[in-house]
C-alpha cells in the first residue's frame, strides 16, 4: 500500500511533533501507524511518510491504589495487560488483534471488543492522553485523575480519528482489579429474535456477564456465548440467570470454551468479502439479524448483543457481495443506527465504500479537521469525513 | 420573553458566587424559538447564556458579557422512555431526579445524581458533565448521553447520535458534554438508562483522623473493591449536617466515611464484610450498617444535604471541587487545612473520597466585607494549586465557567488552551456563546499571570 513511503520512527513525543511539522510545511501526506493490525480500516491511499509509533513504547507511570496506567502510545495491548496483571489488575477493554495492536491504534480506531456494556468502552476507560499535532506542538488532552471536568474533552475528538486530527503519543486509562473466577456457556436457539430477546434480558439483569454475544455461523442456527467474569458468588448469579433465559427459550446449554477469543477476531479472519459493521439501538438488532440471515452471501454474524454492535461477514460473487452490503447498510440506518464497512477484499474497494453515508455534523467535523490539520496532510481521505 | 429589571434580578445569580444582570431572558417552548432567538442574537451579535436551574457551582448561567439569558423552565418534557433501548428521549429542562423517578417502574434509572439532583437539570447536567456520588462506579454524564440535538450560535440546528451506542465519524456528542455551553445550546438529549440495583449496602464508618479515613479509602481500592461510592466527611462538615438531617453520624469523629457497594444481591454481604474489615484495621470507632432503606436513606440524607447545612455554620461559603488521584488525599488533606488555617478561615470538607474529587467548604462572612470573599478566593487557589501539583484537575465536576477560567494556565500549556480554542472556533465562530467562561479572558485574568505548571 505505502511501499514507496518514507518511514520515520520518531524516539519521542518531541521528536514526533517535528515530524508532523515538516511534514506539514513541505506538504507530505502522513499515515500513522502501530502495529499495523487495522489497516483495512477505512479508505486508503497512499502517503509520503508512514509515521511508526514504535519507540513510543512503555510502560510511563502506573500507581496500582490509583487504578490508573500512563503507557505510550506504542505499546502492545498485549504487553500493558501482562504488566498490569502483575499487579493485580487489567485494562477492561478487549479489542480485536489484541497480540500486535497498539495502545495508540486501538484508541484512534475506537477499537472495542465484547466487554463494553459491562466496563465500557474506549472512551468510557480512556481519561488522558498527549497527542502530537500538525502544528509541531504536543499538547496534553484530560489528565491523569479519574473525574475531571476542566476545559474541553478532547479525548472523545481523538478516540475513533483515525489519525486525521494528530498522533496519539501517550496514553492514560482507568484500571480495575483482576477477578477472580470467570465461567460461561453457549445457548443454541431455534430462531434470531429468541437469542437476542435472551441477550437483551442478561444485559438489564443484575449480575451483568461481561460478554454477552449472539453468533449465526455458516451453518445456521443461532448461539447466545455468556462469558461471567467476578467474583465467585456474582459469576455463578451471572451463568444461573443465563441459564433460565436460555431454558425459558427452549435453548439447548453447553459450556463455553475459546469461542469468544475467535469471534472477537472475526475482522482479523474476514479478508474476503465484505464485513460490514452497524451500531444499532439495541431492539433493532434481532429484526437487523433476521435480515442479514435472509442475505444470499452471508457467512458469519456476530453481535454484542448487549451493547448493539453486530458484524455481518459476507462472501461470495463480488456482486452479490456489494448488493448485500448495501442492503444491510440501509438496513442500520432504517432502524436509527449507522454502518460502515469495516473490511472489504482489495478488489472490492472500488466499488464499495467504507463509509456509506456522511456523518450528521460533517460540517462541524470538517471545520474541526481543517482546524487541526489545514494542510490536510494526516491520513487524508481515510475517515469517514474524508 | 423577560426584559424588565426586577424580573431579569432572578438570573442575576446561580448557585456559585458571581453575579451579573442579562440584557433579556428568553424562555423558548421548542427547538425552532431556539434557533430563531440564535439568529436574532447572530445577527445582531448578542451573547446567548443557556440556564437550567442555576445549580452550577462555577458561574455558568451567569450573563458575565451581558447578553440574553435562554431558560429552559418550558422545554422540560419527558419525551419518550424507550424500555426497549434503554434510552430516554429528554428536553433539556427535565430535572435529574424526574427522569429517574419516570424510569423506576420499568427497573431503571439515569445514573448521575449530582447532590442538586432534586432541582438541577439534565440540559445543566449535559453542559457541566455532571457527576454525583455514584460515578465512582458507573461513570459520569458523559457516559451515559447517546445522542443530542444542538442548536449553534448561528441557529443551525444539529443532531448528533441517538438510541445507538456509537456514531460515525468523531465523537462530537462526547465533545460536546462538558462544554459549559461554550459550544451551542442543547435542545434534545438521548440518555442511557441502567438497570437499578438489585440491593445495596450502605455502611457508615468514623475514625479519629482524617488521615486514617484516607488511609482506609487506598486500602479499600487496593483490596480489589470497587464501591458504587466513598464519601468522606470532616467533623466540622459532621456537625452542621447533625444540626440540620441528624442523619446520626457520630460528632466527635474526625473523620466519616459513607461507603456503599451495590449491584446483584449474592456476594454482596461477604464484600460488605470485607469493607467492614478494613475499616476495622484503620481503627474506625463506629461502624454503622444501613439494615433498611429508610437507615440507608437517611445516612444518605447526610451526605446530599451538607451543603444545604453549611447555612448553620457559617452565613456564606465558597466550595473548591479540586481533583487529585486517591493515593494523595492524607497530603492535600492537610494543605486544605493549612490554608484555611492561613487566611483564619473554617473549612468544612465533604466530597468524593472513592475517586478523589475534594470539596473544601471555605466558610466567611460577607457581612464582614469583600475581604471575606476575596481571603476564601485566595485560599481556594491555593488549594487548587495544591491539586494540580498533585497530577489533579482544576475541576471534578463543577466545571470551570468564569470562577476558574483564569486559572486554567495552572492546568493547561497554552498549546493545550490552543487546541481547545481551535474546537470552540469550529463549533461557534463568532463566540457568543457564554462568553467569558473556560477560556482566560485578558479582561478579568490580567492579575493572574501563572507561570505554566508544567
Amino acid at each position: 500500500m505505502t511501499a514507496t513511503a518514507t518511514r520515520a520512527v520518531p524516539a519521542d513525543a518531541a521528536e514526533c511533533a517535528r515530524v508532523l511539522a515538516d511534514a506539514a510545511r513541505d506538504r507530505q501526506t502522513v499515515r500513522v501507524a502501530g502495529g499495523m493490525t487495522k489497516s483495512y480500516l477505512g479508505e486508503l491511499r497512499d502517503t509520503d511518510i508512514e509515521l511508526r509509533t514504535t519507540n513510543l513504547a512503555g510502560i510511563v507511570d502506573h500507581v496500582p491504589a490509583d487504578l490508573t496506567v500512563t503507557v505510550g502510545a506504542g505499546t502492545r495491548i498485549a504487553d500493558l495487560a501482562r504488566a498490569l496483571a502483575d499487579a493485580g489488575q487489567f485494562l477492561p477493554l478487549d479489542p480485536p488483534h489484541a497480540d500486535a495492536a497498539t495502545v495508540g491504534g486501538v484508541i484512534a480506531a475506537n477499537s472495542n471488543g465484547f466487554w463494553r456494556s459491562r466496563y465500557g468502552a474506549v472512551r468510557d476507560n480512556l481519561i488522558g492522553t498527549r497527542v502530537a499535532l500538525a502544528d509541531g506542538t504536543v499538547v496534553r488532552v484530560g489528565g491523569r485523575v479519574v473525574k475531571n471536568v476542566a476545559g474541553y474533552d478532547l479525548n472523545k475528538l481523538v478516540i475513533g480519528s483515525l489519525g486525521t486530527l494528530g498522533v496519539i503519543v501517550e496514553a492514560t486509562f482507568k484500571v480495575l482489579p483482576l477477578a477472580t473466577e470467570a465461567d460461561g456457556i453457549i445457548a443454541r436457539f431455534a430462531r434470531g429474535s429468541e437469542a437476542f430477546a435472551a441477550a437483551v434480558a442478561l444485559a438489564r439483569a443484575p449480575a451483568r456477564p461481561e460478554a454477552c454475544v449472539v453468533e449465526r455461523g455458516p451453518e445456521g442456527g443461532w448461539r447466545l456465548l455468556i462469558y461471567a467474569h467476578g467474583s465467585g458468588p456474582m459469576v455463578r448469579r451471572a451463568l444461573e440467570d443465563a441459564r433460565r433465559e436460555a431454558a425459558h427459550r427452549g435453548a439447548d446449554v453447553t459450556p463455553l470454551a475459546h469461542e469468544l477469543a475467535y469471534l472477537r477476531e472475526l475482522a482479523a479472519f474476514a479478508t474476503d468479502g465484505a464485513l460490514v459493521r452497524a451500531s444499532l439501538p439495541l431492539a433493532a438488532q434481532a429484526p437487523f439479524a433476521d435480515t442479514a440471515a435472509r442475505l444470499e452471501s452471508l457467512a458469519t454474524l456476530v453481535a454484542d448483543a448487549a451493547g448493539g454492535v453486530v458484524r455481518a461477514h459476507l462472501r461470495g460473487d463480488d456482486d452479490t457481495v456489494i448488493r448485500d452490503a448495501e442492503a444491510l447498510l440501509l438496513a442500520s440506518r432504517v432502524v436509527g443506527g449507522t454502518g460502515r464497512v469495516e473490511r472489504r477484499a482489495e478488489a472490492l474497494r472500488p466499488r464499495l465504500g467504507a463509509w456509506p453515508m456522511r456523518p450528521a455534523g460533517d460540517f462541524l467535523m470538517r471545520r474541526i479537521k481543517d482546524a487541526f490539520d489545514p494542510a490536510g496532510i494526516l491520513e487524508p481521505g481515510r475517515s469517514a469525513i474524508g | 420573553m423577560l426584559g424588565a429589571h426586577d424580573d431579569l434580578l432572578l438570573y442575576e445569580y446561580d448557585g456559585a458566587v458571581d453575579t451579573a444582570m442579562p440584557d433579556a431572558v428568553v424562555l423558548p417552548e421548542t427547538t425552532g424559538d431556539v434557533a430563531a432567538v440564535a439568529r436574532f442574537c447572530h445577527e445582531h451579535a448578542v451573547p446567548i447564556v443557556p440556564r437550567g436551574a442555576g445549580t452550577g457551582l462555577s458561574g455558568g448561567a451567569i450573563p458575565v458579557e451581558g447578553g440574553v439569558v435562554m431558560s429552559f423552565a418550558r422545554m422540560a418534557r419527558i419525551l419518550e422512555i424507550d424500555v426497549a433501548n434503554m434510552r430516554a428521549v429528554v428536553q433539556p429542562g427535565v430535572i435529574n431526579l424526574h427522569l429517574s423517578t419516570a424510569a423506576a417502574p420499568h427497573g431503571l434509572h439515569f445514573v448521575p445524581d449530582p447532590s442538586s439532583q432534586k432541582a438541577c437539570t439534565l440540559g445543566g447536567n449535559v453542559a457541566e458533565n455532571s457527576g454525583g456520588p455514584h460515578t465512582l462506579a458507573y461513570g459520569v454524564t458523559t457516559n451515559h448521553v447517546t445522542g443530542l440535538e444542538i442548536v449553534l450560535s448561528d441557529g443551525t440546528i444539529v443532531r448528533l447520535g441517538g438510541k445507538a451506542i456509537e456514531d460515525e465519524g468523531y465523537d462530537l456528542v462526547g465533545t460536546f458534554v462538558g462544554s459549559e455551553g461554550t459550544l451551542g445550546i442543547v435542545t434534545e438529549i438521548t440518555v442511557k438508562l441502567t438497570p437499578l440495583p438489585e440491593e445495596k449496602r450502605t455502611l457508615m464508618a468514623a475514625f479519629a483522623t482524617m488521615d486514617a479515613a484516607s488511609e482506609t479509602v487506598s486500602a479499600i481500592i487496593a483490596a480489589g473493591i470497587v464501591p458504587s461510592a466513598i464519601e468522606m466527611m470532616d467533623q466540622l462538615a459532621t456537625e452542621a449536617v447533625e444540626a440540620a438531617v441528624h442523619a446520626g453520624y457520630p460528632l466527635d469523629a474526625d473523620g466519616i466515611l459513607l461507603v456503599e457497594v451495590d449491584g446483584a444481591r449474592d456476594g454482596l454481604d461477604e464484600v460488605r464484610a470485607r469493607i467492614e474489615a478494613i475499616c476495622r484495621e484503620h481503627g474506625a470507632t463506629t461502624i454503622r450498617l444501613a439494615s433498611t432503606a429508610l437507615e440507608r436513606d437517611r445516612l444518605w440524607a447526610g451526605r446530599k444535604g451538607a451543603f444545604a447545612a453549611m447555612g448553620r455554620l457559617s452565613p456564606d461559603y465558597y466550595v473548591q471541587d479540586g481533583v487529585i488521584p486517591r493515593t494523595r488525599l492524607p497530603e492535600v488533606l492537610r494543605v486544605v487545612r493549612e490554608a484555611g488555617a492561613r487566611h483564619q478561615l473554617r473549612v468544612a470538607n465533604v466530597f468524593h473520597a472513592g475517586d478523589g474529587n475534594l470539596h473544601p467548604l471555605l466558610l466567611f462572612d460577607l457581612r464582614e466585607g469583600p475581604a471575606a470573599l476575596e481571603r476564601a478566593k485566595t485560599a481556594g487557589l491555593e488549594i487548587l494549586t495544591a491539586c494540580v501539583e498533585a497530577g489533579g484537575s482544576l475541576t471534578g465536576e463543577h466545571g470551570i465557567g468564569m470562577e476558574k477560567n483564569c486559572y486554567m494556565p495552572l492546568q493547561f500549556a497554552s498549546a493545550d488552551l490552543a487546541a481547545m480554542r481551535r474546537v470552540k472556533d469550529a463549533f461557534d465562530p463568532p463566540g457568543l456563546m457564554n462568553p467569558g467562561k473556560v477560556f482566560p479572558t485578558p479582561s478579568r485574568c490580567r492579575e493572574f499571570s501563572f507561570s505554566s505548571a508544567r
